[in-house]
């Protein structure tokens, strides 16, 4: 296995021997009496969502954890069988709402898969480019909470400033800063407007030296490091055992990602490095993030040459059974009238089959289990959702520590209740 | 007006946003976002309202002290927004009484703080606030 | 690792009572009563160390719709070849009315993918997996709370998504979607 060769994190294992995600106090301390349940209810301080935490606390040290989720649960597999494939495309957004790019991209990929329709390459590579916008999007968002939850409150503003400009690359792109459901079963719902690479570049341009600058204000100050060194420990063997996949993966020194090992879309074209970090900690973790970032940018800029240089090429699919047609093919076309009348009214159809699509989301292995019965609605949609297998991982992680650590190792987890609970 | 933060989903990323300097919410002097709800006085409800999530919604309101204010953010904290089945709480205007609904999904920052402004107009006009004109559901 | 040697291997594994592949992924049916030797044998054997995913599906009412073969079949389009555009076709029957699909992920130098699928009635449950992967642990609990499948041996089955005293099972097809009926401004 590609695993980081190191100093062993810790012997053995630490998944909780009876229930591998509830941590059991000892028995022999809730007879002295000395253990105080405290519940951290759904409503946190902390901008995570509503994650409830049962902790039991020996004075400041944590004693026993159970995690209480649910409080999100939107329902989406159901919601979504009734929706024919098109309309259904608006679900998926919201699920993981920060990397609402990954998951919108392994709904429809699933739906290519089945329908064997072949994606023009500039909707892939333009797919590419707002994915890694998402990853920057979204690590940004988890670098400006976290380190607003462990103290560094400036952070917050600078992380949100960046996040803005990205998200007026979405706006420039889809119309939307948010959810924008620019990918379509073929393609993408429109061509990227002209000047979009030109932006992006800028972007690109300043967003190494922000980089920088959160590293140098983060890296070397004794708080963070002590606040962050040392606490969360988890092992390669607990963390495959327990499913993690993504950064915290990494930071566990497992060599695995996605885009790298199982390619999609065209990222076996591209070039760029995966950061794996050996020591299992928050810091690593929260160093994973950052060199991502970094990594992400240099896939952006390899993206818009690309882009560049197929600009004027289709942005969806011919395939007028499931695209629609242009519209001024309507006004000549009888075929085309009758394509878009069926696919507005009653949608395209996907063969019968079942599919499994997993992409690298910014939490790391997202995947879409797609169903079909050959109709016009999805029989079946069940998302693997990467934050509902970290959270798994907190009665592991959360060992050893104190109540004050318990903040950031659950920070450094990097989950979004949407997509933990559907 | 101090904002208890209740975001729950997507809503609250944009929440977050209006903290955030380019569309700051200082100006208004609600930059301090009260975690206990005792000190607050708006409730945001940003984002999805679960069926098992409405009991901690209705303690945070009951625990907040009147004068209390709320604004029903986005479509999903109004109407149910995109979602209606079996789980999602169609409208929190069905446990507390709204006072202005921000529509979208999720609202630009701007709107949001359209709607914030809407509700300080609201207020200098001299309504009273919505639980006092149409009552809280028990 | 060539298709070919997955399929050898894939040939050892103990309990498959069918192996189907499509789309370019493996599907091995497996007898429930064999689950965990299969899973074990996949886990240590094959080193498909990573668990990703446990989905359940309810094919109850599956193929009364009566679908068309308007778009074509997973064998392929071709929408000139005679008779392949408004014939009434019914998906391919399933053997019984629940399917679970464990997602297996190998992490290593030779990444691959397999999905194992055992086929359940109602009422019948089937081995945990928890002692071969822990991350099994929510998964379970969560096809439990959805769909109604127990999971013999589970230590902690109780409902994760919905609250604790929901009844019901809320994704089987015979559970109504629910929510309210939508009043337009018109109407009274």
């Amino acid at each position: 296995m590609t695993v980081v060769p190191s100093t062993r994190i810790y012997e053995g294992t630490r998944i909780p021997p009876r229930v591998p995600t509830i941590l059991d106090v000892d028995p022999h301390k809730h007879d002295l009496g000395d253990i105080l349940r405290v519940n951290f209810g759904p409503n946190h301080p902390s901008t995570h969502g509503v994650l409830r935490l049962i902790v039991d606390l020996d004075g400041e040290a944590i004693a026993g954890i159970e995690a209480v989720i649910g409080y999100l649960h939107t329902g989406f597999e159901k919601t979504m069988e009734e929706k024919s494939w098109w309309k259904s495309v608006t679900y998926p957004a919201r699920i993981d709402y920060l990397g609402f790019h990954a998951n919108e991209l392994e709904y429809v990929l699933a739906i290519e898969k089945l329908l064997g329709i072949d994606v023009p390459r500039r909707a892939t590579w333009a797919r590419m480019a707002l994915a890694e916008l998402n990853r920057i999007h979204s690590h940004l968002v988890w670098l400006g909470t976290a380190a607003l939850e462990l103290g560094a409150i400036s952070m917050f503003w600078y992380a949100f400033d960046d996040r803005d400009a990205v998200l007026d690359l979405f706006e420039l792109a889809g119309g939307t800063r948010f959810h924008t459901r620019y990918v379509q079963a073929g393609g993408l719902a429109e061509d990227l407007p002209p000047g979009f690479t030109d932006e992006v570049r800028k972007f690109c341009a300043a967003m190494p030296k922000s980089v920088d600058e959160y590293e140098a204000i983060l890296d070397k100050q004794k708080i963070w490091l002590e606040r962050t060194k040392g606490i969360g420990l988890l092992s390669a063997e607990d963390a495959l055992a327990l499913g993690q996949s993504g950064p915290v993966l990494r930071a566990s020194g497992v060599d695995w990602d996605l885009r790298k090992n199982m390619p999609y879309l065209a990222y076996d074209e591209v070039d760029f490095d995966v950061p794996v970090y050996a020591n299992g900690d928050v810091y690593d973790r929260y160093k994973v993030h950052m060199d991502e970032m970094r990594e992400s940018v240099r896939i952006v800029l390899q993206c818009c040459d690309q882009l560049d240089e197929m600009d004027g090429e289709p942005w969806i699919a011919d395939d007028r059974k499931v695209v629609l047609p242009p519209r001024h093919e309507l006004h000549t076309s009888m075929e085309s009238l009758i394509y878009h009348f069926k696919i507005v009214t009653e949608g395209y159809r996907v063969p019968e089959g079942e599919v499994y699509v997993v992409i690298e989301s910014p939490r790391g292995e997202a995947g879409c289990y797609l169903v079909s019965d050959g109709g016009a609605r999805p029989w079946r949609v069940k998302f693997r959702a990467p934050s509902f297998a970290a959270l798994q991982a907190t009665a592991t992680v959360v060992q050893g520590a104190l109540i004050a650590d318990m903040v950031a190792v659950a920070a450094s987890l990097d989950f979004i209740m949407g997509d933990t609970d559907r | 007006m101090w904002p208890d933060t209740f975001g729950l989903a997507c809503c609250a990323i944009e929440m977050m946003s209006i903290v955030s300097s380019r569309y700051d919410i200082a100006r208004f002097g609600m930059e301090r976002f009260s975690s206990s709800p005792r000190q607050a006085d708006l409730l945001i409800v940003s984002g999805r309202v679960t069926h098992k999530m409405a009991p901690a919604i209705r303690q945070v309101y009951d625990q907040m002290l009147e004068p209390k204010w709320v604004i029903a953010m986005g479509a999903c904290a109004s109407s149910g927004g995109m979602f209606n089945n079996y789980t999602i709480l169609q409208g929190v205007d069905k446990i507390l009484a709204v006072d202005i609904h921000v529509p979208g999904c999720p609202p630009r920052p701007e709107a949001l703080i359209e709607g914030i402004v809407r509700l300080h107009e609201k207020i200098r006009a001299g309504i009273p606030p919505a639980y006092e004109i149409r009552g809280v559901a028990e | 690792m060539s298709n070919a040697r997955l399929r050898l291997a894939f040939e050892a594994v103990p309990g498959v009572v069918e192996t189907r592949e499509a789309y370019a992924e493996t599907t091995l049916v497996v007898d429930p009563a064999r689950l965990v030797e299969a899973c074990t044998h996949l886990r240590d054997e094959e080193g498909f160390n990573l668990l990703s995913d446990i989905a359940a599906t309810d094919y109850l009412g599956w193929g009364e719709p009566g679908v068309a073969g308007y778009i074509g079949t997973a064998a392929g389009r071709d929408l000139h070849e005679p008779g392949s555009q408004g014939l009434a076709q019914v998906p391919t029957p399933k053997p019984k009315r629940f399917s679970v699909s464990y997602h297996l992920l190998r992490v290593g130098d030779d990444p691959a993918r397999v999905r194992v699928q055992v086929w359940l009635d109602e009422g019948e449950a089937v081995a945990t997996l928890v002692p071969v992967w822990p991350a099994a642990d929510w998964f379970e609990r969560e096809a439990w709370d959805m769909f109604g499948v127990r999971f013999e041996g589970h230590p902690n089955l109780v409902r994760i998504l919905m609250p604790d005293d929901w009844e019901g099972h809320p994704l089987r097809k015979d559970y109504p979607l629910g929510g309210e009926p939508v009043r337009f401004s018109g109407e009274d």
